[in-house]
């Protein structure tokens, strides 16, 4: 999500799942989409069917691998060299889109000549070593050319800032960056990164993934190979490249790739994230995490954004859409405090809950406990004691909880967690709760895909006993918690009741209202706003979720979802590539393809006439799909003047063009990603002077135990089957799926077998300084070891989808065993390389 | 009526099994509903074998091959041949073949005599023996008596099952068949089109018929084509008689189970 954000404006992913069949190329890596996204295959195969490749890098001969035309391995950890190496490649050999690349992307753009990257040392400018993180970054910035001030007089295009109820804020400078068209000034972000990608040689690349040069090549000559103009080529990936302490590097390395090769913007083209559970992008929408709120506005943090002023000056961007973040942040409070929030009190401002400099991120909530802040827990779908990095650990850490609240389709490891093997449960004094809940087709609501695809799911049959829908479970909470503070008091009762919580019907809970609130409307007469365009910074409109507005707007029926466009279920498919525009409603505004301006060429000729989202017709924009950007500019008195091609594709990155290199506050690691071995590695950086990202949070804590290759020398990662879901609750609860894939296991090499006298079906345990587990050994050519610059390195790996709790199948916690050390921007924990050892049991 | 047929492409098949998952789902089959008492068999294969709750089984099998892994998926289920040793065998009229190539079994009219396991090439029908009744894939005759798709076809997410007239589907395989060929699989075959004078479950073997564990050439044993010409005028009553005999004189020549146990793989490593 933030290597997208940084790269492309937008954390989403930019394509969807049937657009896969338009692809020439399909990379899958950090992904085993065949196995964990099964239904990809119809339009994976699809594209196959059209001539088009699929190719699968990975660790592991997986399943997917299997039913790729090409496949090559890569040492668990190393996307960063493998990209680095791609990019060098493409600029080595002529193969970037050229007018692409110099019309939507920063690559003319002038950078501070202050602005350098050190190999000896593997720092960029601006490393603080006592702060441990990147503070001097203003030479991550470009050259400025000349400084334009929002324009606020009553014609000017930011005159809303001045209307009446609009908080107060220092209108904003655009600073527009000095550029060289020709791209040959040492200081533009193509030369730079030329200068950057110059040491990933085929010959290093290999040496550091293990990846044999004539693999590597053939994989780069085939992915390459869609740098031509009218051809596209698509990244699907998942954690495997997120879930390490680069993660949102690996991320932008993708995107580099991508957008050199012409192919975002594009059908069939794009980084396709493929999220793990059927609403991750939904939850992340509505802003289910520590540090965004809905709609990924910034989480308030004391020190830097006291005041409402504050936010909005810090967080507002002085180019682009996002320009608009005063209306949308304005409109959220609004939805969240209603009457309450004023002009006059900075819209309730002061009653959102700010950060500290804490890091709560779910490793930081584990430190918290264990440092005596955190005492009560609510855990809600989510099971930590099997899911969350070192499980071990963080199991030890519940057992210090006053209380602790589950609510779930079962009792998991995490309700449970005191009945866990070796524990004893008489010295455990948490009080736990489980609320049962209700399942998917137990209750109403949308699910966002991963293709932002905002779908209404209908309640099938109620829920068994007394298992409620999670939203009844938060409505109950709710009012009992406004009775208590009613009563009484506290240190800051208003926080809680005064929140505006008008989702309900007849006293009963009502999904459908907080759909409404969630799509927005005008506050003083409730009418649903047609899209986010509608919503003001004046505290006239309300809306919970801007990105999502749009999809909930019919004011005609506002308590029938079948009647909204997240419920319409139109099969046409105008230019037949797949967009299906009446099927639900796809966040931004039913764009299916984001950046689609970037389909066509400045002229606005679509680079493939085969594949038409956007074209211009020489007098107006003729569209298959939502257009990203500005088509037409509408007078108030409703006529639409078409606005003739410009070259500005990204209209979220101030830019206004996708970022080959990310400055400013973007990343806190640096705006080239840059090659580091996982926090746990078995060789030391053949790329530059330090071994791990030098930003990487939670490596000093003391419960992560790290571990060193002389005691642990084998590589581990962990993943999913096909047979099994998460942590396995809802499938190894099910005797047909518990059949499935009855066993948990851990895959090996047939050399580490013979080396460690393991065979196939041996029970082993597998152990480092975090814990030790056991379990049946698979002992398979699928996995190979790597040359790892001349050494043998050996990697194995388990799937994370057994516990102790459950009716069925049983089995060790892999994430017992994985470090609670996180990504420098994120803080997504290392789950996909890290150290182990191995022996029989 | 027309016959049908179904087509697996083990080349679009990601294993995922979801139909042998669906299978169990639509016609009712359990498994079992105790605390890890399921196998481990070596591979991602849930099972070693079909079983009397078990109509569909997707099997895996690895090996290491010059250009690289072949892993090879196997969809083991009744193939509904034409030549259906099992319906001539068995003694009381439960297993029969309809116009349309079904061949289905009646539980409600079979007795567990196991002649039909017996007598198959591929030792598919399994005994039940909660219920004393042998199982095996019907087609979802069911389902197809209201227009419907079988069930495993129906839950394919990869296009690795189709299901449609038995000609169409005969060229379909012959085609993909060539494709795979001109795509560098030298050794891929289509499965089913004369074998046991046609099948009804045609196979696209990426690696060939080996690889995926197919019998070459399946023959039905000699026993059976004289037990099915005594039969009907014996009738029911010869079953007593020929079971007091065993069943092993009807026995095929066909389908070896390749590494489906642990023991078994270990025997053939030593």
């Amino acid at each position: 999500m933030s290597g997208l954000g940084a790269t492309f404006g937008r954390g989403a992913m930019t394509n969807h799942f049937s657009d896969f069949k338009n692809a020439d190329v399909i990379l899958t890596i950090g992904s085993n989409n065949a196995e964990n996204h099964p239904v990809t295959m119809a339009w994976v195969q699809e594209a196959r069917a059209k001539g088009g490749k699929y190719v699968v890098v990975d660790p592991r001969f997986t399943r997917s691998a299997a039913l790729a035309d090409m496949y090559a391995p890569l040492r668990s950890g190393t996307d960063i060299a493998f990209f680095g190496g791609l990019i060098k490649y493409i600029i080595d050999n002529e193969l970037w889109q050229k007018s692409y690349v110099e019309n939507y992307t920063n690559a003319a753009f002038l950078v501070k000549p202050s602005f350098a990257f050190d190999d000896a040392t593997g720092l960029f400018t601006g490393w603080d070593d006592e702060a441990k993180a990147y503070k001097g970054v203003d030479t991550w910035k470009y050259e400025v050319e000349k400084e334009e001030p929002w324009d606020t007089s009553a014609t000017g295009p930011y005159a809303w800032t001045q209307a009446p109820g609009v908080p107060e804020f220092t209108p904003l400078v655009n600073k527009v960056a000095k550029k060289d068209a020709t791209l040959q000034a040492p200081n533009t972000v193509f030369q730079l990164m030329k200068k950057h990608y110059e040491r990933y040689t085929p010959e290093m690349v290999s040496r550091i993934t293990g990846t044999p040069v004539e693999k590597l090549l053939e994989v780069y000559e085939t992915f390459a190979s869609t740098g031509a103009p009218e051809k596209s080529g698509t990244i699907l990936y998942a954690m495997g490249q997120t879930q390490h302490t680069y993660g949102s590097q690996n991320v932008r390395a993708m995107g580099v790739v991508q957008l050199l090769l012409g192919n975002i913007g594009v059908a069939g083209g794009g980084i396709n994230a493929l999220r793990g559970e059927a609403n991750v992008q939904g939850s992340t929408d509505i802003g289910a995490l520590f540090h965004i709120l809905p709609a990924y506005l910034a989480t308030p943090v004391a020190s830097k954004h006291p005041t409402l002023r504050a936010w909005l000056e810090a967080e507002t961007v002085a180019n682009g859409y996002w320009s608009n973040k005063p209306k949308f942040f304005v409109s959220q409070l609004k939805e969240i405090y209603g009457p309450y929030a004023t002009a006059e009190n900075d819209y309730a401002y002061d009653m959102l809950p700010k950060l500290n400099a804490k890091n709560h991120s779910h490793i930081g909530i584990f430190e918290s406990i264990s440092e005596g802040i955190v005492k009560g827990m609510l855990c809600w779908g989510q099971n930590p004691a099997v899911g969350g990095p070192n499980a071990t650990f963080a199991r030890e850490m519940m057992a210090k909880l006053d209380w602790l609240v589950a609510v779930d389709l079962w009792e998991t490891e995490t309700a449970g967690f005191w009945k866990a093997p070796g524990v004893d449960s008489a010295s455990i004094q948490t009080e736990v709760y489980l609320l049962p809940a209700a399942a998917h087709y137990e209750k109403q609501g949308t699910v966002a895909n991963s293709g932002r695809w905002i779908q209404w799911r209908y309640k099938a049959v109620d829920a068994p006993g007394e298992a409620k829908d999670d939203f009844e479970i938060m409505h109950e909470l709710y009012k009992k918690l406004v009775e208590k503070y009613t009563a009484d008091g506290g240190a800051n009762p208003e926080q809680i009741t005064k929140l505006h919580w008008p989702y309900e019907t007849d006293g009963h809970a009502d999904i459908t209202k907080v759909a409404q609130g969630m799509n927005g409307y005008t506050i003083a007469d409730g009418k649903l706003v047609k899209n986010f365009a509608a919503l003001k910074a004046d505290g006239t409109t309300a809306s919970g979720v801007w990105i999502f507005s749009g999809y909930y707007n019919n004011n005609d029926a506002p308590g029938d979802p079948s009647q909204q466009p997240t419920g319409s279920r139109g099969k046409e498919d105008p230019g037949g590539l797949g967009l299906f525009p009446k099927w639900a409603f796809s966040w931004p505004a039913n764009r299916r393809v984001i950046y689609n301006r970037a389909s066509c060429d400045p002229q606005g000729k679509p680079w493939n006439p085969e594949r038409v989202l956007v074209e211009w017709d020489g007098t107006k924009w003729v569209n298959n799909d939502v257009p990203d950007f500005v088509f037409q500019v509408v007078a108030p008195d409703g006529t639409a003047t078409p606005t003739p091609p410009n070259t500005k594709a990204f209209i979220m990155n101030p830019e206004m063009g996708g970022r080959l290199w990310a400055g400013g506050a973007a990343m806190k690691d640096g705006p080239f990603p840059e090659h580091y071995e996982p926090f746990e590695s078995p060789v030391d950086n053949l790329l530059n002077g330090r071994n791990t990202n030098p930003a990487l949070t939670f490596g000093s804590a003391e419960s992560v135990k790290p571990g060193s290759a002389d005691k642990y020398p084998i590589v581990c990662t962990t993943y999913r089957v096909t047979e099994h879901w998460q942590t396995g609750g809802m499938t190894r609860n099910i005797p047909w799926l518990a059949e499935a894939m009855p066993k948990m296991f851990c895959e090996i090499s047939e050399e580490l077998g013979a080396e460690k006298g393991i065979a196939n079906g041996d029970q082993v345990r597998v152990f480092n300084e975090r814990g030790s587990i056991e379990m049946v050994a698979m002992v398979t050519p699928r996995f190979k070891p790597f040359n790892i610059d001349g050494k043998t390195v050996h990697q194995m790996g388990m799937p994370w989808h057994w516990g102790y709790a459950g009716g069925h199948s049983t089995g060790a916690i892999a994430n017992d065993l994985t470090p609670n050390v996180g990504d420098a921007n994120s803080s997504i924990p290392e789950y996909k390389a890290y150290l182990v050892n191995i022996e029989k049991a | 009526m027309a016959e049908n047929a179904i087509l697996y492409d083990a080349s679009k098949c990601s294993a995922c099994k979801g139909c042998q998952v669906q299978c169990k789902q639509w016609n009712m089959l359990p498994s079992s509903l105790g605390k890890d008492d399921n196998e481990y068999t070596g591979s991602y294969q849930s099972k070693s074998d079909l079983d009397g709750d078990t109509r569909l089984l997707i099997e895996f099998r690895e090996k290491e091959a010059d250009t690289g892994i072949e892993w090879a998926f196997s969809r083991r289920a009744c193939y509904h041949c034409t030549n259906a040793a099992c319906a001539d065998v068995c003694p009381v009229g439960a297993i029969t073949k309809s116009a349309d190539g079904v061949v289905n079994l009646d539980a409600s009219k079979c007795v567990g005599c196991k002649y039909c396991t017996a007598a198959c090439p591929f030792s598919v029908p399994k005994y039940r023996e909660q219920f004393n009744v042998s199982n095996k894939c019907t087609l979802c005759n069911d389902r197809i008596a209201q227009g419907r798709e079988p069930a495993c076809v129906q839950t394919c997410p990869a296009d690795a099952l189709s299901f449609g007239p038995r000609d169409q589907v005969v060229d379909a395989g012959k085609a993909r068949v060539a494709e795979l060929k001109t795509a560098g699989y030298e050794r891929a075959e289509l499965y089913g089109e004369k074998e046991m004078g046609g099948m009804h479950v045609l196979t696209v073997a990426k690696f060939g018929l080996e690889a995926h564990g197919l019998v070459r050439d399946p023959k039905r044993g000699d026993a059976v084509d004289a037990f099915s010409i005594i039969k009907p005028l014996a009738g029911v009553g010869v079953a007593g008689v020929i079971g007091a005999l065993g069943l092993s004189f009807l026995t095929a020549v066909g389908y070896k189970q390749p590494q489906l146990s642990l023991e078994e793989a270990s025997e053939e490593e030593n």
